[in-house]
């Protein structure tokens, strides 16, 4: 219990009248890596913007279960939500670097707080973009424009931001999905390195990534969690018909 | 009708054309581009008209009077030394320095409400409010100006002339600087809000959820990201809305006041600009006080084409470059 | 914890702001309105539409009256018309479209002995006689002092009551009309459209159906859109310089007019027409025109049986939209048609539009804002009901697509 950071009990959601998530049940485990894989329709994005509430932004989104954050329900009524948006880092589909410098992009969260202080920005800078590895190819030029960057070095960037608020969890939606095989590879490996020190949700289409670099698997199909195991067992015995036939491909 | 059949025939036989559809398909097309060109020639035609009455004060010798000397046309401080009709001493230089300074500080007011306007209705209120808004926008928009004018003169005038009051100054019925600027940045206003609007709707939605999900407030979100992504836009906006202070006539030359020398940059002083000067004294058709206008109307659009061209050049050179 | 409370105070403080900044323009379009509705609806009436701008002034005599009127005072008056049964005359107090007092005649009995009164300006003149609504200046007596409209309307007609002969009656037309502005803005709105809708139609229909897309359709296209950046003074000074020349060599015009005024405007609208039609003429899908063509129909056939159908609602927004702009357009016109406000209005001669009527009256001496905010009133009435036209259009265009 004491390793898991996220527990989902009983989750259901719905779109108006239209059910997307149907009674989930879920841990997430600290310093792992953890794959939310299934066919497209199938929730697992909807569930991943559960976790820092960015369902909020969707008027006709109603939630009824519990999220825990370390014991908190991040649905309870006077849960900061702000503050979760802090310690939950996410890092979208398509790279949305913000029209800044890049300096500027990766201090913005920091600011947002009330982080003013110039040496403590340029360490926070420094360490973040070391971290997501991409400090060589852009430490000479921080007061560039963020979109003058490639779309695997924007990714980075945006993880890079993502971590400069020193979150516990980083939530990831397809985060390759926009990139090239090259760029993919990095973020991979970006990946592994940082589960050092946070628990990564992730979110792929590519079940080879799923199986590269995750440790927990958790299959989501028609708005159900069919399946959730260790990412070896589910990719060699699978316990349910549906898992096994979509991870050999018959289906999605 | 005999004539027209043999007309037809000869076109037909000129062309090489298969039937009598093929006559009338290109008559018709004849017709659509000649329209085409008249539509496209009239811009043409205002620069050579103009041009062509404009610089008469310059190279003639204006009926005996001698001609303007274009120097202190473009850098003088009086409109007119010496009567109508029998001086050369004709200057623009001053009006210049108060049209430009009229339309910037119009555009200091009109920019920043403008702005916040369309933050609000694009991100802020909610749906029927926006709706609402918009409408209020438009109509704003669709008054023309005339009626600002007859607001300037029964509303802002007042105005002016009691605030001058407070300040101890007796200004000239409130004709005046703060006038002229308060009436221009209520006829851009609508201008900058709506393009801003369209700016700021187009920002993706990705990056405000990108700044949401840092845990930034939907205010901060708002203010820093969102203002900053459609900067382009917001400047494009502000750019129309001093081409249309700069060219703005009727309204302005009803609160200005008119001022024959200048420039007056203090607020309750009296002014004048270009298009203002334009409206001056329009009982003659012939002489130097008549053309003089075309030269003023050069001179105004030389000063909204340079005036669009360096602030493209900021956009551009604003453009790639992180702007906090 | 009081970082973040400092951060709620900050983004307070930007949402007051921002909601300050979004009242501002409801505050001003409200402003507008008020003003302009307070000084400008004590006036409105049909009066106003037909009645002439310019008072005419008559001077009547009278000579040897013999017998009186004796209609009783008529039940369908008020108190405040003073009657006089010998004249057969009513009279009563007003303030005309100055704010000024006078007086008005309400009402003249069919035998009032006033209907004997001559043009003492001109004998010749039989069809002379005081009409119901004429402002009674004066009545000048042989014997006594002269009765004034500023004693008020119970002075005279007691005065006048009390004598059996006068020497001259002073009274004008009512005047301070705008028939004459309205019947413009009628003929220009009408010239305008006629010369500007077909050139900018043709226009657009050829830049979207046959034109092809090279350089030289695009240097046009800008060529065009030039035309919108423009300020509507520069127009004005065109048609000062190449319009009203024009017509003064070939019409019996001599000076500037309304067709030059019309002509003026129409160049002020090309752009708009030419893009309204084409955005409408961009909508209607390809498969139409092959459809068409398939069908042996030629390409001139195709575009006005096929393509200019379905871009009718945009040709009438864009007439709309002109309409309006017509109607508001101030700058142009009073180079273009002149600043002169008439009565007999021709299309060869100088007057005004609704629009530079009101810039005639804010820049008399004294300014005329009553008047002016009346016109203004009329003015906002037709641009909003214009606006909302065009809005009910599009939507229920964009319903049937």
């Amino acid at each position: 219990m004491i390793n898991n950071v996220f527990t989902i009990k009983n989750l259901n959601l719905f779109y108006g009248k239209y059910q997307a998530l149907h009674s989930i049940n879920l841990d997430i485990e600290r310093n792992k890596v953890t794959a939310l894989i299934g066919p497209s329709g199938c929730g697992k994005s909807t569930f991943l913007r559960c976790l820092n509430r960015m369902n909020d932004l969707i008027d006709s989104c109603q939630i009824d279960g519990e999220v825990l954050y370390h014991n908190d329900n991040v649905y309870n009524k006077n849960f900061d939500v702000i503050s979760l948006r802090t310690k939950v880092g996410m890092v979208f589909q398509k790279p949305n670097p913000f029209p800044m410098a890049i300096y500027d992009n990766i201090a913005y969260g920091p600011r947002c707080q009330g982080v003013k202080d110039k040496t403590e920005l340029n360490k926070i800078v420094e360490k973040s973009l070391k971290n997501a590895a991409l400090w060589e190819e852009v430490k000479d030029r921080l007061k560039d424009s963020a979109m003058s960057l490639s779309g695997g070095q924007q990714q980075r960037l945006c993880i890079a931001r993502a971590i400069a608020m020193e979150p516990e969890v980083i939530l990831m939606d397809e985060p390759t999905s926009a990139l090239d095989p090259i760029a993919t590879m990095k973020i991979e490996e970006l990946i592994n390195d940082l589960k050092q020190n946070y628990a990564i949700v992730i979110v792929t289409h590519s079940m080879q990534q799923a199986a590269r670099i995750s440790d927990n698997t958790a299959f989501f199909h028609l708005g159900e969690l069919v399946e959730y195991d260790k990412t070896d067992i589910i990719f060699t015995t699978p316990k349910k018909v549906k898992t096994e036939e979509y991870i050999t491909g018959r289906f999605g | 009708m005999d004539f027209i059949k043999k007309q037809f025939k000869k076109i037909k036989d000129l062309f090489h054309f298969n039937s009598k559809k093929e006559v009338v398909d290109f008559i018709i097309k004849l017709f659509f581009l000649i329209s085409t060109i008249v539509s496209a020639s009239f811009i043409v035609i205002i620069i050579v008209f103009i041009t062509r009455e404009g610089i008469k004060p310059f190279v003639t010798d204006n009926g005996g009077i001698g001609s303007v000397n274009l120097v202190r046309f473009l850098t003088g401080t009086t409109w007119l030394e010496g009567t109508a009709f029998k001086s050369n001493l004709y200057s623009v230089g001053f009006i210049i320095i108060n049209t430009l300074y009229i339309s910037l500080l119009s555009l200091l007011i009109a920019m920043p409400i403008g702005v916040l306007t369309a933050l609000f209705i694009a991100k802020i209120a909610p749906k029927r409010l926006s709706e609402i808004l918009r409408t209020v926008i438009e109509l704003l928009a669709a008054i023309p100006s005339i009626v600002y004018g007859l607001f300037g003169s029964g509303i802002i005038l007042v105005f002016v002339y009691n605030l001058a009051k407070g300040f101890g100054v007796q200004s000239p019925g409130g004709n005046s600087v703060l006038a002229t600027v308060l009436v221009l940045a209520l006829m851009i206003l609508p201008t900058i809000t709506a393009l801003s609007e369209v700016a700021i709707r187009s920002v993706e939605k990705d990056i405000e959820h990108g700044s949401l999900a840092l845990g930034a407030t939907k205010t901060q979100t708002n203010f820093k990201v969102v203002l900053t992504s459609a900067k382009s836009g917001i400047f494009s906006a502000s750019i129309l809305g001093i081409g249309r202070a700069l060219g703005e006539a009727t309204a302005v030359s009803l609160v200005a006041g008119n001022a024959r020398s200048g420039p007056t940059l203090g607020f309750f002083q009296t002014t004048s600009t270009l298009t203002s000067t334009m409206l001056q004294g329009l009982k003659e058709t012939i002489g130097i006080d008549y053309d003089i206008r075309f030269s003023v109307g050069i001179v105004l659009m030389v000063v909204i084409l340079l005036t669009n061209a360096s602030l493209n050049f900021v956009k551009r050179r604003i453009g790639n470059v992180h702007v906090k | 914890m009081s970082m973040s409370s400092k951060r709620k105070r900050i983004d307070n403080l930007l949402q007051i702001i921002t909601y300050g900044a979004a009242s501002v323009a409801v505050v001003i379009l409200s402003l507008i309105v008020v003003f302009v509705f307070k000084n400008g609806s004590g006036l409105i009436n049909l009066d106003l539409i037909t009645n002439d701008y310019h008072a005419q002034y008559y001077n009547g005599g009278i000579e040897n009256v013999t017998s009186f009127s004796n209609t009783p005072k008529p039940d369908d008056l008020s108190e405040d018309d003073y009657y006089s049964l010998k004249w057969g005359i009513a009279l009563t107090d007003d303030i005309d479209r100055e704010g000024k007092p006078i007086i008005i005649v309400s009402y003249i009995a069919e035998d009032s002995p006033l209907y004997q009164m001559y043009d003492k300006n001109n004998l010749d003149n039989d069809s002379f006689a005081i009409e119901v609504e004429n402002i009674v200046q004066s009545i000048k007596f042989y014997e006594k002092d002269s009765t004034l409209s500023i004693y008020g309307a119970q002075h005279m007609i007691n005065e006048l009551d009390a004598e059996s002969e006068f020497r001259e009656m002073v009274f004008t037309s009512l005047g301070g009309g705008i028939r004459g502005s309205l019947i413009t803005t009628l003929y220009t709105i009408g010239l305008t459209l006629l010369f500007a809708l077909p050139v900018g139609i043709f226009t657009a229909i050829y830049l979207n159906e046959f034109a092809k897309k090279n350089r030289l359709t695009n240097i046009i296209r800008s060529m065009i859109e030039m035309l919108t950046g423009v300020p509507s003074i520069i127009f004005g000074l065109m048609g000062l310089a190449v319009f009203v020349p024009l017509t003064v060599r070939y019409t019996p015009a001599d000076s500037a007019n309304i067709l030059s005024g019309s002509l003026t405007l129409a160049v002020i609208l090309l752009p708009v027409i030419i893009r309204s039609t084409e955005e409408s003429l961009k909508v209607v899908p390809d498969d139409f025109r092959f459809a068409s063509l398939a069908l042996g129909a030629n390409s001139t056939q195709t575009t006005f049986k096929v393509v200019v159908p379905s871009a009718l609602p945009g040709i009438m927004t864009a007439t709309l939209l002109a309409i309006g702009r017509i109607i508001g357009e101030s700058a142009a016109l009073i180079f273009a048609i002149g600043t002169a406000i008439k009565d007999d209005i021709s299309i060869f001669g100088k007057s005004t539009t609704l629009a530079v009527h009101i810039w005639s009256l804010l820049t008399d001496e004294p300014a005329n804002i009553e008047l002016a905010s009346t016109i203004s009133l009329i003015i906002l009435m037709i641009v909003l009901i214009l606006n909302i036209s065009v809005k009910l259009l599009s939507r229920s265009y964009l319903k049937r697509v």
